[in-house]
């Protein structure tokens, strides 16, 4: 994690007092919680992280990027496709069904229920009777253990599209990008390159910042006859790749903090 | 009218909940349990929903559910804050209910923080709720966990008095339990102390028509006297109901059949 942030740390600190509050390390004790920060930014997504987060929100005034509400929503696959459907975001159709009962469309993609942890896609592609079935392997791991934790998978209907778009939004300013589809070329950044702005992403992108309270975000969409579809939606989005990227998420932090 | 209802299993008061719909109503009632609950439109056949369990993926039913306008009794967003412990102790500190203090960290961090007369803690699953995976621990010795990584959620021990308080409406049956025991194990009924019963007006009328019903294990502290929330539930099984002139079954299915109709202004 650490290396990803230098750059944005190093501009930071440059211009303000900056503490960070590490997962592995911090203790959260319900009687002692004191801050005097400014702003918080959070860029985790674990356990600690999300309850200190959710202790910030309840006990101080002190804005946090993202909310609780945000990072929760992003994490968790199941409830963000429910609430950007509802808000009228086009997504591709989805189900939460136990192991063994398939979805009732027939080219798909398994995913992780939460995206909490930092890893690689792994994905395992096979075709039945003619139809791509694609799975994470990470998402069949945790429910093939000897113990599963749950009995759940989340399919999501495929989208076959030529490019992956890849949108970040920081504040109100969108960044569009577009790549091969990581199943066409593993490496997505080599055939990652900016484009030209796009409204309807832009509409997208605004509406999901808005209905999951993100201040932060990047967003994956598919394009499938002529229909752009969000697949993914990140609160912890890695902002290297935009040009000055660290400089322009800290700027914004900065004045978020003023306001 | 078709009702849906989430529930782990099809039996107790499940069982009784779906005899007393079908019998006394006439209504279709579908048993979802996690064999055969796919959340999807599937789903919306149904008029509304009772969310009897408060399993994640039941959770997630009712929240698909009210996103697509179906009701769900108890509100799912509502039994969430009770299932996830961090929620649930900001809600029953906001609600003025008075939990104990909590601790979040590794291990490592908890051993090189606390001190000896941290001790006792009880060691609790960050989401859930009961006393399934509850544990106490008295010293670092306790902590059997070889995950250094892995976040514990730990709260204050309260020596004192264990009560195992449900509430139907207005009505209240408070019981003496054994510390860290289940639902189901034997306990002595008590009439209800002021202070308690104030708990409970103050958690229901914190939740705004939310807690139709439910329960709160209350300790009283030995040395102070002071009552300390230490878990709430939206839905238990009623098992150790002893107010004889009420049935929670026809009780609570009646409450919920009310809050349906003022769902719909019927």
């Amino acid at each position: 994690m650490e290396h990803k942030v230098n750059d944005f740390l190093k501009y930071l600190k440059s211009k303000a007092e900056v503490k960070l509050y590490i997962e592995e390390s911090f203790l959260v004790d319900s009687s002692n919680l004191k801050f005097d920060e400014d702003i918080f930014f959070v860029k985790g997504k674990g356990d600690l992280i999300l309850g200190l987060v959710k202790f910030i929100e309840e006990e101080t005034s002190i804005p946090v990027i993202n909310s609780y509400k945000g990072c929760w929503l992003a994490i968790n696959r199941f409830l963000n496709s429910v609430y950007l459907k509802e808000a009228g975001i086009p997504i591709p159709d989805f189900t939460l069904n136990p192991k063994g009962i398939l979805p009732h469309f027939k080219e798909f993609i398994i995913k992780n229920i939460i995206d909490q942890k930092i890893y690689k896609f792994k994905p395992i592609v096979k075709k039945e009777n003619g139809h791509l079935q694609v799975a994470d392997e990470r998402a069949l791991l945790e429910v093939d253990t000897k113990d599963p934790r749950y009995n759940y998978l989340y399919y999501q209907k495929f989208i076959k599209s030529k490019w992956e778009y890849k949108i970040y939004g920081i504040g109100d300013k969108v960044y569009y990008y577009k790549q091969l589809p990581i199943l066409v070329n593993s490496n997505k950044m080599e055939s990652r390159h900016q484009i030209d702005e796009i409204p309807e992403l832009k509409e997208y992108c605004y509406k999901a910042m808005e209905i999951m309270d993100l201040k932060l975000t990047s967003l994956d969409f598919l394009k499938s006859k002529g229909q752009f579809y969000l697949t993914d939606i990140n609160c912890t989005p890695n902002f290297n790749y935009i040009k000055n990227g660290p400089k322009i998420v800290a700027d914004f932090l900065l004045e978020q903090a003023k306001n | 009218m078709n009702i849906g209802i989430l529930s782990k299993r099809k039996t107790m008061f499940t069982g009784k909940m779906k005899q007393f719909f079908v019998n006394n109503k006439g209504f279709n009632v579908k048993v979802y349990t996690l064999d055969n609950l796919s959340i999807n439109d599937t789903l919306l056949s149904n008029d509304f929903f009772v969310l009897k369990s408060k399993n994640i993926f039941f959770i997630y039913a009712g929240q698909y559910l009210k996103a697509n306008k179906i009701p769900v009794i108890p509100d799912p967003e509502t039994s969430f804050k009770q299932k996830n412990r961090i929620h649930s102790h900001l809600l029953m500190k906001r609600a003025g209910l008075s939990p104990p203090h909590i601790y979040l960290s590794t291990v490592e961090t908890l051993k090189k923080e606390l001190n000896n007369n941290d001790f006792p803690l009880i060691l609790k699953p960050i989401m859930g709720s009961g006393s399934k995976g509850v544990k106490l621990i008295n010293s670092f010795k306790d902590f059997s966990d070889n995950n250094n990584k892995r976040i514990l959620y730990l709260e204050k021990y309260i020596e004192g008095e264990h009560y195992n308080v449900y509430f139907i409406d207005d009505e209240i049956c408070t019981l003496i339990k054994p510390p860290l025991s289940h639902e189901h194990v034997d306990m002595e009924k008590i009439s209800t102390p002021l202070d308690v019963k104030d708990f409970i007006e103050k958690w229901r009328k914190y939740l705004e028509g939310n807690a139709l019903f439910g329960h709160i294990d209350i300790v009283r502290e030995e040395s102070t006297n002071q009552l300390y929330a230490v878990d709430v539930g939206s839905f238990p099984e009623f098992s150790q109901w002893q107010l004889d002139n009420i049935s929670p079954v026809e009780a609570i299915c009646n409450l919920i059949l009310k809050k349906f109709r003022d769902f719909h202004n019927i």
